[in-house]
């Protein structure tokens, strides 16, 4: 198996392993949004494995996707896999693996073209007999896929998983996918974002980054549609790069709306703009998002 | 925009430089900073603002318009320059230089030209400041430019 780097999410087909390293929550979130999204437009049946299955309907419907239609009518599959792809708290690869045909074979009965699988490994973190069977189950999928009808997304915390279990797994899988990243130190992360479309800021962000983001935000207007720009995760923005986002916004035509999720120390240096007065331009607070 | 001159000591009768920072006071913060040191400058704004008991929504003013003053340093002015910080009678007053040295005398020679003063338009830096401090008080010399902001404290934490 050939891991081909940085693969653009959207371009996975129905029978491609893939795998994200992620480091930013709302990079997995994303991710895996576009992931589902592109699976339930092909008519595959999605499972969505995630340790927060709780919340991962509403967070897609958020991101404006239509998951409680396709979750209502069996399409689409939220599971934290206690009790498929793991058995109670312990791990196996065949286990696993049985419940993945298990799931393929019923997807196919039920008239979808294929499976497609989402799985945030974070179960793996957890203390587990049999988790060494981690990089075998890899191997496992690695097989299956071809021709299978059956593709995965499997993705890993960088930071929280170990670089040699990140080595022995990453191998077995015939993508790494990561949104386009703009800018990336370790003070600042400007990407683009999938679902829904825009780019994603993550860090701090000030006018010594200006030109990473005016050529991000460039692209994104470039775009057809409404054009979101998520600050959840950016913890301060200047007065500079704040004009530059709200002219960004001021320069796309009346039937484009920009949305801005941020958290309210963001949000205030918009407000102090006047960003709220632009017709077209909407702030939206990242705890609702 | 110009202000009375600011000296981190006895100053004349009404000026700053003696209500907001009395001789003799040692600074709570002071660091200098060039565009690669910002995060870390903002980052000792925010600690020594919510050790003083600022509210997290005025500490993050402060952070901002810190930020905005020491950009306008760097953009505007000598491309560095240094802040200091003190925490005096329920007030954290802060002086941003844009030449990295204070200015012993804080006004221009006579026969030397004062710089460009930094941009006071209407979203622009300074005006923001002035949106968010309880006070904002300048001087241009040929040196560059000094900066005194302060912010006020809630009562309980005076």
């Amino acid at each position: 198996v050939t891991v081909s780097a940085d693969t653009v999410i959207t371009d996975l087909g129905a029978d491609d392993h893939a795998c994200l390293t992620f480091g930013e929550r709302e990079e997995l979130l994303d991710l895996t949004a576009a992931f589902v999204r592109d699976g339930l437009a092909a008519g595959l049946r999605v499972v969505l494995v995630t340790q927060t299955p709780g919340q991962a309907v509403t967070r897609l419907a958020r991101r404006g996707m239509a998951a409680e239609a396709a979750a209502a009518d069996g399409q689409l599959v939220v599971t934290d896999g206690q009790d498929g792809l793991l058995a109670g708290s312990a791990f196996s690869a065949g286990h696993a693996m049985g419940w993945l045909r298990d799931e393929l074979a019923l997807s196919l009965r039920r008239g979808h073209a294929g499976l497609r699988v989402a799985l945030d490994m974070g179960w793996a973190l957890q203390p587990m007999t049999g988790i060494e069977e981690l990089p075998a189950l890899e191997e496992m999928i690695a097989a299956a896929v071809g021709g299978a009808s059956l593709s995965a997304l499997c993705a890993y915390d960088r930071d929280r998983f170990d670089p040699v279990t990140l080595a022995s797994v990453t191998p077995w899988h015939s993508h790494s996918v990561a949104a386009p990243t703009y800018h990336a130190d370790p003070v600042l992360r400007i990407c683009r974002q999938y679902v829904p479309p825009g780019i994603r800021l993550a860090g701090e962000l000030d006018f010594v980054a200006a030109e990473s983001l005016a050529v991000a935000l460039g692209e994104a207007i470039r775009m057809e549609g409404d054009v979101t720009v998520n600050m959840a995760a950016l913890r301060f923005i200047d007065r500079s790069c704040a004009r530059m986002i709200i002219d960004a916004a001021r320069s796309l035509g009346d039937d484009r709306a920009v949305v801005l999720v941020c958290h309210p120390e963001v949000r205030g240096v918009f407000a102090h703009l006047d960003a709220a007065s632009l017709p077209r331009l909407s702030l939206v607070t990242a705890d609702d998002w | 925009m110009t202000g009375d001159a600011f000296r981190p000591g006895p100053a004349g009768p009404g000026g700053l430089g003696d209500r907001a920072v009395p001789a003799g006071a040692a600074p709570i913060l002071d660091q200098p900073f060039d565009s690669g040191t910002l995060y870390a400058l903002r980052a000792a704004v925010q600690a020594h603002a919510s050790q003083a008991g600022m509210p997290a929504d005025r500490a993050g003013d402060m952070v901002l318009a810190l930020h905005e003053l020491a950009a306008n340093a760097i953009r505007h002015g000598a491309g560095r320059g240094r802040l200091r910080m003190w925490h005096v009678a329920g007030t954290l007053s802060c002086e941003v230089l844009d030449d990295g040295a204070p200015d012993p005398d804080g006004r221009a020679g006579p026969g030397g030209p004062v710089k460009d003063p930094w941009p006071a338009l209407y979203g622009h830096g300074l005006w923001l400041v002035r949106q968010v401090a309880d006070r904002l008080e300048l001087l241009s010399s040929p040196r560059g430019t000094r900066a005194l902001v302060s912010f006020t404290l809630p009562p309980r934490d005076r």
